[in-house]
C-alpha cells in the first residue's frame, strides 16, 4: 500500500497510469495547485538536468581519477623509489665509479710521494757516516766528503796520506 | 672505453707500484782503481762508465785502470767480501740493509796495515767513491757501486 507522499512524487513523475491515476487525482483536495505544482517540478527537473549534467559527469570523472590517483600513490611509491634507486647503480656506472676513485687515489698518492721526495732526497744519496785514518802512519792526514747531488756520487777525499812508490799500481 | 679502462687503471698501477715493493738480491761491485794522466788513455772500464763524467771532473785523471775488483750478491745484507790487487785490500762488511741502501763498514789495507777506515750508508742509485793515496804520479780510489 502506497503512502500518499509516495503516490504524489508518481503523479509528479508521470508514473501513474489508470484507475490509479484517476483515483489520485481524484483525491487532491485542490487539483489546480497540484497541476501548478506538478508544472514547476517538471520545469525544474529539465532545468537540472540540462544545467548540471555535463558538469556532474566532470566532477564523476574527476573524482575517479582522483580515486585512481591516490590508490596508485598509496601502492606504486616503494617500487618506483626501489627501481630508481637500483637503476642508478647501473654497471657502467659501477665501473666508470670504480675508475674515477682509482684514479683519485693515484693522483693523491703521487702527489704525496711528490711532496716527501725532496725532503728524502739525500737518503737516495749514498751518506758517510764517519771516516777515519791510522794516525801512526798518515799522521798528517785529513778526511772530508762531499755529495754531487748533480751526478748522485758521494766522495770521500783524503789529504795528507803517506804517498807510495808506481810499484803499488801493480794489479 | 669504459671496460678497458677499468682494466688499464688497475694494471698501470700495479706496474707502477709493483718495482717499490719488490725487493731481489742486488750486486755490490767495488774496485780498486788507479787513475793517472797519460797521453794515450785506455778507454775506461765498463764499471765506471756511469761515473766517468764525475770521475774525471773531481780528480782530474784521464785514465782509470782497475787493479783489483769484487762483485758481492748481497741476500741478506749481512755478507761480507775483499776486493784485492797485489799490494792493497778493500774489506767490505755489509751490516744491514735499509730502505735506501745497505751500511758498510770498509777497510783499505796496504798489504797488512790499515790505511783508512770508513763507514757508509751506500745507496742503490749512489755512488762512492774514495780518495786514497797517491801511488806514482796517479792516485788510488775506491769505487762501490750497486749494479
Amino acid at each position: 500500500m502506497k503512502t500518499f507522499e509516495e503516490k504524489w512524487t508518481a503523479w509528479l513523475d508521470g508514473q501513474l497510469s489508470g484507475r490509479e491515476l484517476s483515483e489520485f487525482e481524484a483525491s487532491l483536495p485542490d487539483r489546480a495547485t497540484a497541476e501548478a505544482e506538478k508544472a514547476g517540478a517538471r520545469k525544474l527537473g529539465a532545468l537540472l538536468k540540462r544545467e548540471l549534467g555535463a558538469s556532474l559527469l566532470t566532477n564523476e570523472e574527476f573524482f575517479s581519477h582522483q580515486v585512481r590517483e591516490r590508490i596508485r600513490e598509496n601502492t606504486a611509491p616503494s617500487a618506483e623509489r626501489e627501481a630508481k634507486g637500483s637503476a642508478w647503480w647501473t654497471i657502467p656506472r659501477l665501473l666508470w665509479t670504480g675508475t674515477a676513485s682509482l684514479a683519485v687515489f693515484l693522483i693523491f698518492t703521487i702527489l704525496v710521494m711528490r711532496d716527501k721526495n725532496p725532503a728524502e732526497e739525500s737518503q737516495y744519496l749514498t751518506q758517510i757516516l764517519n771516516a777515519r785514518v791510522d794516525p801512526v802512519v798518515s799522521p798528517n792526514a785529513t778526511v772530508s766528503m762531499f755529495e754531487v747531488k748533480q751526478d748522485r756520487v758521494t766522495v770521500l777525499w783524503t789529504e795528507g796520506l803517506q804517498s807510495l812508490p808506481a810499484d803499488y799500481a801493480a794489479k | 672505453m669504459a671496460r678497458s679502462l677499468a682494466f688499464l687503471i688497475p694494471f698501470v698501477s700495479l706496474i707502477a707500484v709493483a718495482p717499490c715493493t719488490l725487493q731481489g738480491a742486488e750486486t755490490v761491485w767495488s774496485g780498486l782503481v788507479i787513475a793517472d794522466n797519460v797521453a794515450r788513455p785506455q778507454p775506461i772500464p765498463p764499471e765506471l762508465t756511469r761515473i766517468e763524467g764525475p770521475l774525471k771532473k773531481f780528480f782530474g785523471y784521464n785514465q782509470f785502470q782497475v787493479i783489483g775488483q769484487s762483485q758481492k750478491t748481497l741476500n741478506t745484507g749481512q755478507e761480507d767480501w775483499l776486493a784485492t790487487s797485489k799490494f792493497f785490500g778493500l774489506h767490505v762488511d755489509a751490516q744491514g740493509e735499509g730502505a735506501a741502501g745497505y751500511v758498510l763498514n770498509l777497510k783499505l789495507y796496504k798489504e797488512k796495515e790499515l790505511l783508512l777506515e770508513t763507514d757508509a750508508k751506500l745507496s742503490k742509485r749512489s755512488p762512492l767513491v774514495i780518495k786514497g793515496p797517491q801511488v806514482g804520479s796517479g792516485q788510488l780510489l775506491l769505487v762501490l757501486v750497486i749494479q
